[in-house]
């Protein structure tokens, strides 16, 4: 834990813009993000954030979807529309649709309110990591705990055996791939592996998943590499970020 | 014969002067044969069509007519109306009174006649009424009624409308448009009523408020409205008038006859039955609707009072002894109350998502986002997330191979494990065993959690999924009640089904299934995988 403060420390300076109307929340932010060297710029109301993202620039954006003037789905809208800024989106239990939808327009992450401290540093690291390296699928060689893909073969090895997969399936982990440690949605996923005609049919990837899952998991009924991600999608876990 | 033209009165009477000039006729003509004592006796023929073709009137008609042509013609002296025998004095007055009797008798039974037939008819489409308003779908029912009495009466058109106060708020009509027209803008000056008021003043008028504009009928409306075709029967409910049906003869038909309005405030008043019977199950819903609210918000209290009070002691014990300036905590120490806090407030987080889906699940809102999934990557999900609060328990997993993908709400179904295990853990002993199995079976999937805690009590089993209700005599229940209520919502929202029994040997197993085959989706992946 030190360590990986010293690292953040380090690091440092990273600015992050705080979109949250609820003062509890902001207050906790401020000091724990603070405490891990970053620059924290909190604002209550969506329009604020919006000036703040302009005229600030910030590395990451945290944001409410609850908020009392703007939906935070247009806040998302109108950054993407600008630039790849990170942002996460921070909403409460029961508000998945809205989250997914959220996610769906290029929001990077969520946080489920209440959320830990430990797990709002991870996301955040993955985040900045992606602005820093965002093309971490074009490796020839992509390695993670015993899981290796040699994407100049087409060839996937677990432990060091070769494991055939059908093309479906291997499309499937190079998209997990691609993108380490970021959560993917299931729109996404199924758009990138079946094309944008498939966008609705989840069936497909979730029966794709469990039997990807049994061909590279030591346990598939553990899966230490594709986490679900309920509701929501899935995330491919290498631990690079915190290696970083 | 016209049918119309029989029963207009002066039709009548003109038939029954004929009758009895045939009659005349017809006795001059025996007469001319043989010399007939009793002749005028055929006078009675005449009496007696007359009543039975046109009632009472044309038949006293045709006796004093008959009286008078058999005195006139037959009597000496010919021609007069002098009677010199005393014989034929009686024998014109019994033909008097034979003819007004006979004419009684079979007038009063043609009137019977007509009656009973006006019954049957009354009868039949009362009848028709209560079947067709027995439609669950309203419109339908109404339209079908209107529709009914429509060609019952021949009218042009039949429209039923209910108003504002009544149960419920349908138009239905039927007859040619023009007509339909017509019967709408009759209703019009009814609504204005309702809607009507006092026209504001001038100094109210500049007030902020809602004024309904009043406008009069102008004087077509008026005019046509005042045509006798159109005519409205109101429908009561409770002795109040909440809609009418309203009725346009057609052009140049006859006004309704006392048999028709008796049968339309017939069907007038079982239109109002079977309205209040509708509103006496709505309320009859709302009340039960209203006690089962009033029912949860007392539990609820109770669940807020206690339970919400619980994890929050601590976490302000925890908070406000970190926050004690003249006592120096050791680092260990302040670990623990660190601790305490995340714990109870992660309780105090598991405790407020089922409260937000109990009021979901009361609410009828639960709208599962299915998707296929693999049900084994779900439990052992949440047998990781839940390893803290399993850590004195066994816990062992069975789940089948090859159990295929299973249609469900991650979320939700996530949410019933989850609540299973935590009540096994809460209420079995540390140290005994738990176990979880999923296995396919027949056209579902059941999933199983077992324990070998105490059981539960016979008599408590049927009640135990129920909302805040704790299995437990001690006064120590560690539960809130809500986790098997959430359980058995998020199960039924799924169209699955969850039991809970004693198990042999000791300890309770709860049990639900989920269906396993939607065939579409299914269908459609298993040709997309073998493809």
């Amino acid at each position: 834990m030190t360590g990986s403060v010293q690292a953040d420390a380090r690091r440092g300076g990273a600015r992050i813009l705080v979109i949250e109307d609820e003062p509890g929340i902001v207050r906790a932010l401020k000091t724990n993000l603070s405490a891990h060297g970053f620059q924290v710029e909190p604002v209550d109301t969506g329009r604020a954030g919006l000036n703040a993202y302009k005229r600030r620039r910030p590395d990451l954006i945290l944001l409410d979807l609850g908020l009392p003037d703007i939906d935070g789905k247009e806040i998302v809208r109108a950054v993407r529309s600008d630039g790849a800024t990170p942002i996460i989106i921070l909403s409460v239990r029961g508000a998945e649709r809205e989250k997914v939808e959220a996610l769906d327009l290029g929001a990077d992450d969520y946080l489920t309110k209440p959320f830990g401290v430990d797990e709002l540093l991870a996301r955040i690291r993955v985040a900045l990591r992606h602005t820093a390296a965002p093309d971490a699928g074009a490796e020839p060689v992509f390695r993670t705990g015993e899981l290796e893909i040699d994407v100049s073969q087409r060839l996937v090895r677990v432990a060091g055996s070769e494991v055939h997969l059908s093309p479906t399936e291997y499309e499937l982990l190079r998209a997990f791939a691609s993108q380490p440690d970021k959560l993917i949605t299931d729109s996404m996923l199924l758009r990138r592996v079946w094309g944008p005609e498939y966008g609705d049919e989840a069936h497909y990837l979730h029966v794709y998943v469990a039997r990807l899952r049994k061909k590279i998991e030591p346990d598939p009924q553990a899966p230490r590499y594709i986490i679900t991600e309920p509701g929501v999608g899935y995330r491919f876990v290498t631990n690079r970020a915190s290696l970083a | 014969m016209n049918v119309s033209s029989l029963s207009r009165p002066w039709f009548g009477y003109l038939c029954a002067l004929a009758l009895t000039a045939l009659v005349t006729g017809a006795v001059a003509l025996i007469r001319v044969v043989a010399e007939v004592g009793n002749a005028s006796m055929l006078y009675l023929l005449a009496v007696m069509a007359s009543a039975v073709l046109f009632g009472r009137g044309p038949a006293i008609l045709a006796s004093i007519a008959s009286f008078l042509a058999f005195n006139f013609f037959f009597v000496e002296p010919h021609y007069t109306l002098s009677v010199t025998s005393n014989d034929e004095v009686v024998s014109l007055l019994l033909l008097l009174i034979a003819g007004v009797i006979t004419g009684q008798l079979t007038a009063l039974l043609r009137q019977r006649a007509r009656e009973a037939q006006s019954r049957e008819r009354e009868a039949v489409v009362l009848y028709d009424v209560v079947r067709l308003m027995a439609d669950p779908e309203r419109e339908r029912a109404l339209t079908a009624v209107a529709e009914r009495i429509r060609t019952e009466l021949e009218l042009s058109a039949v429209v039923i409308v209910f108003g504002k106060q009544s149960p419920i708020r349908v138009q239905a009509d039927t007859g040619d448009s023009e007509a339909i027209a017509l019967a709408r803008e009759a209703m019009g000056p009814a609504e204005m009523v309702l809607g009507g008021g006092q026209a504001p003043t001038a100094s109210q008028r500049g007030q902020p408020g809602r004024w309904i504009r009043v406008v009069p009928p102008t004087a077509r409306t008026i005019a046509r409205l005042r045509s006798d075709r159109v005519r409205s029967v109101p429908v009561n409910l409770r002795g109040q008038p909440v809609g009418s049906i309203i009725l346009v003869r057609k052009h140049g038909a006859r006004k309704f006859s006392p048999a028709n309005d008796r049968l339309l405030s017939a069907v007038a008043h079982q239109l109002g039955l079977a309205l209040e019977r509708l509103s006496l199950q709505r309320e009859a819903t709302e009340a039960e609707v209203l006690r089962r609210t009033d029912e949860l918000r007392k539990a609820l209290l109770n669940a807020v009072s206690h339970d919400l009070r619980t994890p929050l002691s601590s976490i302000m014990a925890s908070a406000g002894s970190l926050r004690q300036d003249d006592v120096s905590w050791t680092e260990a120490q302040r670990g623990e109350f660190a601790e305490a806090i995340e714990t109870e407030a992660e309780r105090l987080n598991r405790l407020v998502g089922n409260l937000l889906d109990l009021s979901r699940i009361e609410a009828g809102s639960i709208r599962p986002e299915k998707s296929w999934y693999d049900l084994g990557s779900l439990i052992n999900e949440v047998a990781g997330r839940l390893r803290a609060v399993t850590a004195g328990h066994k816990l062992i997993f069975d789940i089948s191979e090859g159990l295929p993908p299973v249609l469900f709400d991650y979320v939700e179904i996530d949410q019933v494990i989850t609540n299973l295990i935590e009540n096994a853990v809460k209420y079995t002993p540390a140290g005994t065993e738990i176990s979880v199995s999923a296995r396919a079976a027949g056209d579902e999937v059941q999933v199983q959690v077992a324990d070998r805690g105490p059981g539960i009590l016979e008599a408590a089993i049927p009640r135990v999924l129920d909302a805040f209700f704790r299995a437990s005599d001690s006064g120590t229940a560690k539960g809130s009640g809500l986790g098997l209520a959430v359980a058995k919502g998020l199960v039924g929202a799924h169209g699955g089904r969850i039991r809970v029994e004693n198990r042999e040997g000791g300890g309770a197993r709860f049990v639900f299934t989920l269906p396993l085959h939607a065939p579409e989706s299914e269908a459609a992946a298993q040709k997309k995988e073998t493809a």
